[in-house]
């Protein structure tokens, strides 16, 4: 534990000093000047991270922030006369505003969608700058002076300095961001923007968030670079940059500081590396090898299809060959990049930096950091029996898609502390009922109560925060967070330090917390033991169990179990039955769904039947079991004499 | 201002949006097998109109330059097919607007190189010389675009209507699992559309590039229009792009009227914007359910 953190803060803080000391031994303005863009490409690649490597979008958008921060910076010097510290606030501030602005439409939008958005909005911003001629000074460009930092005229090192400081603040309000609820809401919503709604957490809100906060740290990088060139072109914040940026960070390593850090230095170095010729032989020769060893590897032990492991070799043979046979490799300097991209994309979708820290990882022996001792259980769901009345009340809800009436006016009552069964045929409605109920679909007529107050309709975000918690029959988990994490997210109630506050580290106090509550539901769960685990890598049936747990983080008044039992072999189930008892123990009101006879009638003290839409029968399990109309529908055909169901 | 001119810019622009709608629809094509598009889509049509231009300057006739060009189109949708949009979806990721984007830079630069960054002209046996239509002149090779346009398009369309073949495609659009249960590959359901994404998008670059002239920086102007169009009219709907596509062709030439040739591409942009944020299926799209 305390190895790891050494490890970890220390080289952090190594490599900040060797930063910060360079311009103190050694005194070439060439490199100064490569150093101080090292730093604001860093700023720059921490920000885009947020939405390629978080939100797991293609972000075409980051380099016309760039470049509107950097012309509000400009311009709020020219214009305004602010200061150093003001002129970067308003970078900052229209990278932010404009980021907000965008993701509002870029909001509903996924994959192709989202990057056509983001595109077009940097083809427009770059319209604008090149148009806009009186504010500009369009295509001709804009010449700027370095204003002062509190007085002072900083010369080429202070203004280096100046850029380090903020790079080191950008980097630690970030690893407290990451590393809180909002980095976790940022990873869920990439996975499961469903099951994040139905969790409360908020996919548009987060969104946004993430998208403006990515957008204001380019817009913060746009107002250094305007400071560091003091002359800004239009052209200097095209397509092409971008491009290169997502090749940083996509190089460097998705999800990573370091990644970014890694990205930004090679976007810095690239050109030397391109215009020296032997430089590049040996690189390109590396990148062949790394390559044919990757993809050897990768064939041999068949987890690379053939055509996977053989493309980055061919890409990276066209490099080393290209190398040999073209005049100027400065004039083949896109299809250089191109063709190392697609290498990385392909054969290393980790980056380098996802690479290496799994090799470090295993050198140092770093240990994951340990986990706290859990917490009482009955401190996270007190026990405790709720009296009687109706919890849930439905009245002629009515759902149709098109002509289909998938749910035809069912009225049902759930009581308190009861566990309500809600079985029928398959096609019957039943799940059609529930994501009405938990606002998955919004109701075609008719009333959903909880507790007598109506229950928000069509949004499971809201429903989430009235207090109703479900899992899906299609599991709906967060597959590349850690079993503890998807239950961490869906905790209520725990996160309340405001977004200032988490930047500066200030809840780490309450993760610890939350952390502990959350061990305490995956004990529940029988899951203690693999809390580290990602979610995807667990078995079918901890991933059902893991889905019970998450929405008991909820702390509902009502909980939707969606075929909990479905795929599951034998004694899963009957770890199944026993979760589900303790949970009714805490007074918690269930309405199950399943298919299980047999695990109906052990749990539910009423059951209501469906069949096409409609409420057929409702009762004791026993009771319905008999019910000629029930077996009918089960069946097809009306016994003379009573039949058991089928289980 | 003069009712005429006005009339003249619209028509002019309309037929020229005729072209993005051919684009936009080769995008619909993939989208419809795939759910992809090849963001590269403009690059393959500039590499095209320059595989043809080498074809004419070589001393091939008219007729097997199209023939040349369309076959290379063909070829190049495979190629981005194969070595970007399959490699992704075999690891389930929506790595292929990354390729995608990468291929069409590594054309773009490729272009630069082997055919130079100038814009060069290309012939072509049909006159440029104006008729008058109630006072408004249009050339042949505007109504040249016009014909080619709605020729290839009526032709595919005829193709994916009448044919077994084209039945499959409308399989695998349909539901991908299903149609693979049924016999047929979606794969190579999938290769056949981006095959003919790309000669869609040669034929673009065939039908322009005379009154264009033929430049690597063709790729991006078109392809940014091509979105609009596509996004617009919504990705399935063939009629839509042609309607949005002529259009959004009159807005653009207007408004580098009015505003100035740099303000050209601004409407189309807001116009894209404007719809993801409001109609993310298009105007003419359909709405699809959420499923859980």
């Amino acid at each position: 534990m305390l190895k790891r953190l050494l490890l970890l803060r220390g080289t952090e803080i190594i490599v900040l000093a060797l930063l910060a000391c360079i311009p103190l031994t050694v005194s070439n303005s060439y490199l100064l000047g490569l150093l101080t863009l090292l730093t604001i490409y860093g700023i720059l690649l921490i920000g885009l991270d947020v939405t390629v490597g978080y939100l797991g979008q293609v972000n075409l958008a980051q380099a016309a922030f760039l470049g509107l921060g950097a012309y509000a910076a400009g311009l709020s010097v020219s214009l305004l006369g602010f200061g150093m510290m003001g002129a970067l606030g308003v970078s900052l501030l229209v990278g932010l505003v404009l980021g907000g602005v965008l993701a509002f439409p870029a909001l509903r939008l996924e994959g192709p969608q989202f990057a056509l958005a983001t595109l077009s909005f940097s083809a427009l911003s770059t319209t604008v700058l090149n148009e806009w001629d009186g504010l500009t000074g369009g295509a001709q460009g804009l010449s700027l002076n370095r204003p002062p930092l509190f007085g002072q005229t900083l010369g080429a090192s202070g203004f280096y300095w100046l850029c380090l400081v903020i790079l080191a603040l950008v980097w630690m309000g970030m690893r407290n961001l990451l590393a809180s609820q909002w980095g976790r809401a940022f990873e869920a919503l990439r996975d499961s923007p469903i099951a994040t709604d139905a969790m409360g957490v908020g996919t548009f809100r987060h969104k946004v968030a993430g998208f403006a906060l990515g957008s204001s740290l380019g817009g913060l990088a746009g107002g250094l670079y305007a400071f560091n060139f003091q002359y800004l072109q239009p052209q200097s914040f095209t397509y092409d940059l971008m491009v290169i940026l997502l090749l940083g960070v996509v190089l460097g390593g998705r999800k990573s500081l370091w990644g970014a850090f890694f990205g930004a230095s090679l976007i810095v170095l690239l050109p030397n590396l391109l215009s020296n010729r032997i430089l590049f032989e040996v690189i390109s020769a590396a990148g062949l090898l790394l390559a044919l060893v990757a993809g050897g590897r990768g064939w041999m032990k068949k987890t690379t299809k053939p055509f996977q492991a053989l493309a980055p070799v061919i890409a990276m043979g066209m490099l080393v060959a290209g190398g040999f046979m073209v005049e100027n490799t400065e004039n083949w300097r896109k299809a250089i990049f191109a063709l190392m991209l697609f290498s990385v994309v392909v054969g290393l979708p980790d980056g380098i930096m996802g690479f290496a820290a799994r090799y470090l990882t295993k050198l140092f022996r770093i240990s994951p950091s340990a986990l706290p001792p859990a917490s009482n259980l009955d401190d996270v769901l007190p026990l405790g029996k709720s009296s009687g009345g109706v919890l849930l009340e439905l009245q002629a809800l009515k759902r149709y898609f098109g002509g289909v009436k998938a749910v035809d006016g069912i009225n049902m009552k759930v009581k308190k502390g009861q566990v309500h069964g809600l079985i029928g045929p398959n096609g019957s409605g039943k799940s059609t009922a529930v994501n009405v109920i938990s606002g998955l679909y919004a109701p075609t007529s008719g009333e959903i109560l909880l507790g007598g107050k109506p229950l928000p309709r069509g949004s499971l975000f809201k429903v989430a925060r009235a207090g109703v918690s479900r899992t899906f029959q299609n599991l709906q988990l967060f597959g590349e967070l850690s079993a503890l994490d998807n239950v961490m997210l869906a905790l209520k109630g725990a996160y309340r330090v405001p977004l200032p506050l988490v930047l500066l580290g200030f809840s780490r106090a309450e993760d610890r917390r939350a952390k502990a509550d959350a061990l305490a539901l995956l004990a529940l769960a029988g899951l203690a033991d693999q809390a580290g685990m990602r979610a995807k890598d667990l078995t079918y049936g901890a991933q059902r169990f893991l889905e019970i747990a998450r929405a008991l983080a909820r702390k509902p008044e009502l909980l939707i179990l969606d075929e909990p039992a479905a795929g599951l072999a034998h004694p899963d189930v009957s770890v199944l039955v026993s979760i589900i008892k303790s949970i009714r123990e805490r007074g918690i009101t269930i309405i199950l769904i399943e298919h299980h006879m047999d695990v109906v009638s052990e749990l539910c003290d009423t059951v209501t039947v469906i069949d096409s839409g409609q409420v057929i029968a409702e009762g004791t399990p026993d009771e319905v079991k008999r019910d000629p109309k029930v077996i009918k529908a089960y069946l097809g055909v009306a016994p003379d004499e009573p039949v058991a169901m089928p289980a | 201002m003069n009712m005429t001119i006005i009339a003249q810019m619209a028509v002019s622009g309309a037929l020229m949006g005729m072209v993005y709608a051919l684009i936009a629809y080769g995008f619909q094509l993939t989208y419809a097998t795939s759910k992809s598009i090849n963001f590269g889509q403009g690059e393959l049509v500039m590499l095209s109109a320059f595989f043809s231009l080498t074809l004419l300057n070589l001393g091939a006739p008219y007729w097997l330059m199209v023939i040349g060009g369309l076959l290379f189109g063909a070829a190049m949708g495979l190629v981005v097919e194969r070595a970007c949009v399959r490699l992704a979806l075999e690891q389930k990721s929506e790595g292929w607007i990354l390729l995608t984007i990468i291929f069409g830079l590594l054309g773009f630069s490729a272009a630069e190189n082997i055919w130079g960054r100038d814009d060069r002209p290309f012939p072509s046996p049909i006159s440029s010389d104006a008729l008058d239509f109630f006072g408004i002149s249009i050339t042949g090779l505007e109504i040249a675009v016009a014909v080619g346009v709605l020729a290839v398009m009526g032709v595919i369309e005829l193709f994916k209507h009448k044919t077994l073949l084209g039945k499959a495609f409308a399989a695998v659009s349909a539901d991908r699992d299903a149609a693979e249960l049924m016999g047929i590959s979606a794969t190579k359901t999938i290769m056949l559309s981006y095959g003919l994404s790309g000669m869609v998008a040669a034929m673009a670059g065939i039908l322009i590039s005379p009154i264009t002239t033929v430049g690597p920086t063709m790729a991006s102007a078109l392809i940014l229009k091509a979105f609009s169009v596509a996004v617009v009219a919504g990705l399935d709907s063939g009629f839509g792009v042609v309607v949005i596509g002529i259009c959004l062709g009159a807005l653009e030439s207007l408004t580098s009227f009015y505003l100035g040739s740099g303000w050209r591409e601004a409407p189309g942009l807001l116009l894209l914007i404007l719809a993801l944020a409001v109609r993310p299926n298009g105007v003419f799209g359909k709405a699809n359910i959420r499923k859980v």
